[in-house]
């Protein structure tokens, strides 16, 4: 299958002399109509990146797990996603684990991770993924660029840790670098700009993070609904977290975007108080947008 | 310089002082474009006691250091864009920057006060001379139905107005965390004095904002304040507000 023109997205540079692995995830999913399937329709994987298979779910979407066999991104690795999301496909992405970024060595250039995602028309993307862990001392920058054709829908969580939290490597990595862009017919309606350097800024400044630790935003889209929608969809996911989530565990933000869709934000004190509310809210936007029960990853059981 | 005969001081010429004097007043927190009835948040985070009296300084450092400085770079931004030639070229950048900054600004009620804000501030100025430029950023912006915001408004203005660059962006910083401790006065027990002290503070740090700003490239601007992000995000919530947002 043919790819349609890639999302334009500058990669962040780092110096040639000190990559260590350059490596590319394509994807491309169609939606077989005959049997309202959505099938994984064309892949390019370079290694560590690797995607086994896609299973089919009972409402014809495709599941696929982003598998990093070298378990996880060391310095001066340049890794890309790019998705294709066909025509009224519907896809649901996740990983098989936590994104660790490993202690790079001292002369290792940053790690960047560049995804480039296009869902077309009346396509669905759910990008559920587990947290990212950035170890200590690493360097990580991460570009997201997500484009929405008309009626194309989206759900897009990230999760940042505040590092190996078990180990007590609390905020001891040197830069995390967060681009994200996200589009609708062309018009920006979510960008995000975040650099995280704690050696050189408090994490736990009242400006920034507080007492809390890890940090989550969600976004919820689907190109064409009309604010009441939206306004109405973020009184409901309020309600929903207030209901599930303990005093002083994590505070939930809920917004509607200049436009087609709604940004939530999470700040938790740990990483297990921040996932299990993105599913909860997850199912229930799900609900609303599309009538239809979400299906969340086996792993979550 | 005429001097005053009856007077040791030198006389200024008329018009010497004048770009100071419209910066001061339009860089003043109560120019009457509605900056009081905003708090960006602060009221969620004071009414959650997330934000002190013994915090305020220190929070407002990081605003500075994050959002601040974001909204330094659009301000610096806009006030290039008065160099670009031809009209339509203006406009289609001015609505892209405006829809940008539109775009990083994820809580509702904090988008809709920079809007006002920078509509208000545009209009105000627009109000009092004949600047086509300012003419023209409105048509556009009320012709796609695009959002103003006031860093940019600030920015576009102050060029039509031939102020200094640098000069107006330390005074957007300005008179933004003036609002801000303002609005700290209004939230919880802080007085004249104190913020006075902590206006005063934060002075290099605007400093340091505006001259990290100079160099750097919009998309590069980055920020960092999600306490802040909830606080917004909530206010709509809150049983009791003083502020709109």
């Amino acid at each position: 299958m043919a790819y349609a023109t890639a999302a334009k997205c500058e990669p962040i540079s780092a110096d040639p002399a000190q990559v260590r692995v350059e490596a590319s995830l394509d994807l491309a999913f169609e939606l077989v109509a005959s049997i309202g399937q959505t099938i994984l329709a064309a892949s390019r994987q370079d290694p560590p990146l690797k995607v086994i298979r896609a299973f089919p779910l009972a409402d014809g979407a495709a599941l696929i797990h982003l598998h990093n066999v070298s378990g996880g991104l060391l310095g001066g690795d340049q890794l890309s996603l790019r998705a294709q999301i066909g025509a009224g496909a519907r896809v649901q992405i996740t990983t098989t684990g936590a994104t660790r970024i490993y202690r790079p060595r001292k002369e290792a250039a940053a790690t960047t991770q560049v995804n480039e995602i296009i869902v077309a028309e009346g396509a669905l993307l759910e990008y559920l993924p587990d947290a990212i862990i950035p170890y200590a001392g690493c360097r990580f920058s991460q570009r997201t660029t997500i484009q929405l054709a008309a009626g194309a829908g989206l759900f897009w969580w990230e999760v940042l840790a505040p590092g190996r939290e078990a180990r007590a490597e609390i905020f001891e990595y040197e830069r995390v670098h967060l681009k994200m862009d996200i589009a609708a017919l062309g018009r920006p309606i979510a960008a995000e700009r975040v650099r995280l350097e704690p050696q050189r800024r408090a994490m736990d400044s009242f400006a920034r993070l507080g007492p809390y630790r890890t940090w989550a935003t969600f976004y919820i889209c689907r190109e064409g609904l009309d604010a009441k929608t939206w306004l109405a969809l973020e009184r409901e996911l309020r309600e929903v977290a207030e209901k599930t989530t303990r005093p002083g565990d994590a505070l939930w933000g809920f917004s509607t975007l200049v436009s087609h869709g709604l940004a939530v934000r999470c700040v938790a004190r740990h990483g297990r108080d921040a996932l299990p509310g993105l599913h909860m809210l997850w199912r229930a936007a799900k609900l609303r947008l599309y009538n239809r029960e979400a299906v969340p990853p086996r792993k979550v059981g | 310089m005429p001097t005053n005969p009856l007077s040791p001081f030198k006389i200024l010429p008329s018009d010497a002082g004048l770009p100071d004097l419209r910066l001061f007043h339009l860089a003043d927190s109560a120019l009457p474009i509605g900056a009081l009835a905003h708090s960006f948040g602060l009221e969620s985070l004071a009414s959650h006691e997330l934000l002190k009296g013994s915090g305020i300084q220190n929070f407002l450092c990081g605003y500075l250091e994050e959002a601040g400085f974001v909204e330094a770079v659009f301000c610096r931004e806009a006030f290039r864009l008065a160099a670009l030639g031809p009209r339509d070229f203006f406009s289609a950048r001015w609505l892209e920057l405006n829809d940008l900054l539109s775009a990083r600004k994820p809580a509702r009620e904090s988008r809709a006060g920079s809007a006002s804000l920078g509509q208000n501030f545009l209009n105000a100025v627009a109000a009092v001379g004949d600047f086509p430029l300012l003419r023209d950023a409105l048509q556009a912006s009320r012709e796609s139905a695009s959002l103003i915001h006031h860093s940019t408004a600030f920015g576009l203005a102050s060029a039509a107005l031939a102020f200094d660059e640098g000069r107006a962006v330390l005074a957007y910083l300005h008179q933004s965390a003036a609002s801000l401790v303002s609005a700290c006065q209004r939230l919880m027990p802080l007085g004249q004095t104190e913020a006075t002290r902590i206006l005063w503070n934060l002075k290099p740090t605007m400093i340091e904002a505006a001259n990290r700003s100079a160099a750097c490239a919009l998309d590069d601007a980055s920020s960092f304040m999600p306490l802040l992000d909830w606080g917004a995000m909530e206010h709509p919530a809150l049983a009791t507000r003083l502020f709109v947002s």
